[in-house]
């Protein structure tokens, strides 16, 4: 059955939500070579595989320590809970360069000790190179690193199901019976 | 045995091929269309509704697996672009038509505004546009369906544009904001370019081919046929054979037409004329004026990306829609500047299943996460789109070293922007800036680098057959059983997005031919 809600205005009619099959307002049979009912399939996340396909374990926990302090859990999940450090995995596994730039990067952290050191040491050491790469300095290889892994940490988190939906509270790819009229004042 | 003798081919199946096509059958024309992709069904074979999660790479392919289409830009597929695009119908104006006879700049088309106004009436009457009537005298109105109401966001820019004089109107598609009684209107899921798989988004082989076909009018679709040659008669200037190959088999075969209409996307037409070379021709079909693959004038775009301060840390809505639903038409054809011609804004067209400006939020941790979301529901794209005049470093020609697939050499785009382009397109950024600062913006980035859409031009029409390629009626000046209905026909580009004039042009060139063919002159 077709769910029913309203906005807080109730001028927006949504049909249905993403996985809900859907009725279209129309009484005809004859819609485009298919029946009234019109279906957005699920979308099941793909899975993720069991371990990284190009990082060591002591290198991956590197990446996936970074990848959680550029995107905490917060009140809602982080990278980690979503995924994303296999993801940033499976991107540098298919790109030679991105694998000498991650290789340097580790090395660098390992001489600094970055694994044992505790969460506000470890921002102490990226917080400078984030600021670097705010301001477009990307010099020094270091800061190139980080902000390697910082897009590749916000494309894999917000096209996760996490980061897009439950995050951002993406709502569309609906079905809606008319699209609401705007009645703010601009 | 010769092969059948038909009274047109067509080689192309997307707005030009598909419109004039299925209305030469409607006529009562015996006509085959040559497509070089598969037959696509656009209920099933779309990844129409995906979102990025389900796939390990978060890239959403064009196709569901194992459903063939859009496979490179000479086998798209039956229905051609018209599958994908995102429906913007726009009518041309006299003062588009007539370019150098306003500016002084650019060339002029061989019609007037009147001769096309019928033809776009009846595409607006057979494919469905919606639009509301504005009175504008450099975009004319229409015969539209219900406009679809501006989100709130386009409302904020509308707000803003009118502080600098700048008008917004409502978008004109031809997507249905109505249903008919065998198309469903729009449900605005926002996927509008992953293939409409309800058809109230027009695509040339659902609204146009294939009801001919289902009412018994003689019209043939033979998919996979890649046309590498049109083969002219030893004894006249015509084309007697359309030489091609199946996709997937690889088997030669040939086709023949009174008339051949070609049909397949600007630079493909092109290409395949330029391709189709004989002693009558040395170099390339139709081309005796030498202007062949010359005034190539595609659309350049400026991008530019903003966030709206008013929906900053608003909560998020769904206002997908069919993307965008505004337009800012053409303005400085009456106001003083430093350049020939004007120029048109498409914005807030972005789907938000796609946040790759989240990569530009600053700082990291709790922050970070923090300022992205807030920014989500005020993140809009803002594009301008704008012509350049012709000129001897645009054009198209082929690339024998660089083969495609097929073994067929590829076309290849040479372009470049005059001083006065670039004075427009400095003119593009500057309102562009301007109209979003007025609606209170954090711009993000306003593009540098001038980038081409829409492909335009390089088979003109004129009067003179010295300096173009064909006459009004889309007819080869040098071959007389030769049409070209696509962009390629255009003499220059607007601003305005092609294809509502490439279906008038097709539909005005299927009138022609069904007058020919119905006095025996072919």
């Amino acid at each position: 059955m077709p769910s029913y809600s309203t906005d807080r205005r109730g001028a927006l009619k949504i049909i249905s939500a993403i996985g809900a099959t859907c009725a279209y307002p129309y009484s005809s049979d004859e819609l485009y070579g298919q029946t009234v009912e019109h279906h957005h399939e699920n979308a099941p996340a793909a899975p993720l595989p069991d371990k990284p396909a190009f990082f060591n374990e002591a290198d991956f926990g590197i990446i996936a320590r970074i990848a959680d302090l550029i995107i905490p859990q917060t009140s809602t999940p982080g990278a980690i809970a979503a995924g994303v450090p296999l993801y940033i995995d499976s991107v540098i596994s298919r790109n030679k360069p991105q694998q000498q730039l991650a290789a340097e990067g580790i090395e660098w952290l390992a001489k600094k000790n970055f694994a044992e050191l505790s969460e506000s040491d470890q921002l102490a050491i990226l917080q400078p190179l984030c600021d670097a790469a705010d301001a477009g300095d990307l010099k020094s290889r270091p800061v190139q690193f980080f902000q390697m892994l910082k897009n590749l940490a916000v494309d894999g988190y917000y096209t996760s199901q996490i980061g897009l939906i439950r995050e951002l509270g993406y709502s569309g790819n609906t079905a809606m019976a008319e699209f609401p009229t705007c009645e703010h004042e601009h | 045995m010769p092969s059948k003798l038909y009274d047109v081919v067509v080689v192309g199946s997307g707005a030009g091929g598909g419109t004039l096509a299925a209305q030469l059958a409607q006529s009562g024309a015996d006509v085959l269309v040559l497509e070089g992709g598969p037959k696509i069904d656009t209920r099933t074979d779309f990844n129409t509704h995906a979102l990025p999660f389900q796939f390990p790479n978060r890239s959403i392919p064009v196709m569901k697996p194992g459903k063939q289409g859009m496979e490179s830009e000479r086998t798209r597929g039956v229905g051609g672009k018209t599958l994908l695009w995102n429906a913007v119908a726009l009518r041309m104006s006299q003062r588009d038509f007539k370019g150098r006879e306003h500016d002084g700049a650019g060339e002029d088309w061989p019609i007037n505004y009147r001769d096309i106004a019928p033809y776009y009436a009846r595409i607006e009457r057979e494919v469905g546009v919606c639009g509301n009537l504005d009175h504008l005298e450099d975009l004319p109105d229409g015969i539209f369906l219900p406009p679809v109401p501006m989100k709130c966001t386009d409302k904020i820019i509308q707000a803003g544009a009118v502080k600098v004089g700048v008008k917004v109107i409502h978008v004109r598609k031809a997507t249905l904001s109505r249903g008919t009684r065998i198309r469903p209107a729009c449900h605005f899921c926002g996927n509008c370019m992953a293939g409409c798989d309800v058809v109230a988004k027009y695509n040339s082989a659902d609204v146009q081919m294939y009801p001919a076909i289902r009412a018994g009018k003689p019209l043939t679709i033979r998919p996979n046929s890649i046309v590498y040659e049109l083969a002219v008669a030893p004894d006249s200037p015509r084309v007697g054979e359309v030489r091609y190959f199946d996709r997937v088999t690889r088997e030669q075969g040939s086709a023949r037409g009174r008339i051949t209409v070609v049909a397949c996307a600007c630079a493909q037409s092109v290409a395949l004329l330029l391709m189709s070379k004989s002693p009558s021709f040395p170099s390339g079909l139709a081309n005796s004026s030498g202007e062949l693959g010359r005034n190539f004038v595609p659309h350049i775009t400026c991008g530019i990306a903003a966030f709206l301060e008013e929906r900053i840390g608003a909560p998020p809505v769904n206002d997908e829609g069919f993307l965008d639903h505004a337009y800012i038409p053409s303005f400085m054809h009456d106001r003083k500047r430093d350049y020939s011609r004007s120029f048109g804004y498409q914005f807030n067209y972005q789907n938000h299943r796609a946040v790759g400006w989240a990569r530009s939020i600053k700082g990291m941790g709790k922050s970070f996460k923090e300022s992205v979301k807030a920014h989500y529901p005020a993140y809009i794209t803002f594009t301008g789109y704008m012509e350049i005049t012709p000129n001897r470093d645009s054009y198209i020609d082929l690339d024998y070293d660089v083969k495609d697939r097929y073994g067929l050499p590829s076309a290849r785009r040479h372009w470049k922007l005059s001083d006065e382009d670039w004075r427009r397109y400095r003119a593009v950024q500057d309102w562009g800036r301007q109209i979003l600062t007025a609606s209170k913006s954090e711009i993000l980035s306003v593009s540098d680098n001038p980038a081409t859409n829409h492909e335009i031009g390089g088979c003109r029409m004129g009067s003179d057959p010295n300096r173009s390629i064909l006459n009004s009626y889309c007819q080869a000046h040098d071959v007389p059983n030769l049409y070209v209905v696509d962009a390629s026909a255009f003499p220059n580009a607007s601003e305005k997005n092609p294809t509502h004039t490439i279906m008038a042009l097709a539909s005005r060139a299927a009138d022609h031919i069904a007058g020919r063919l119905k006095k025996g002159e072919v």
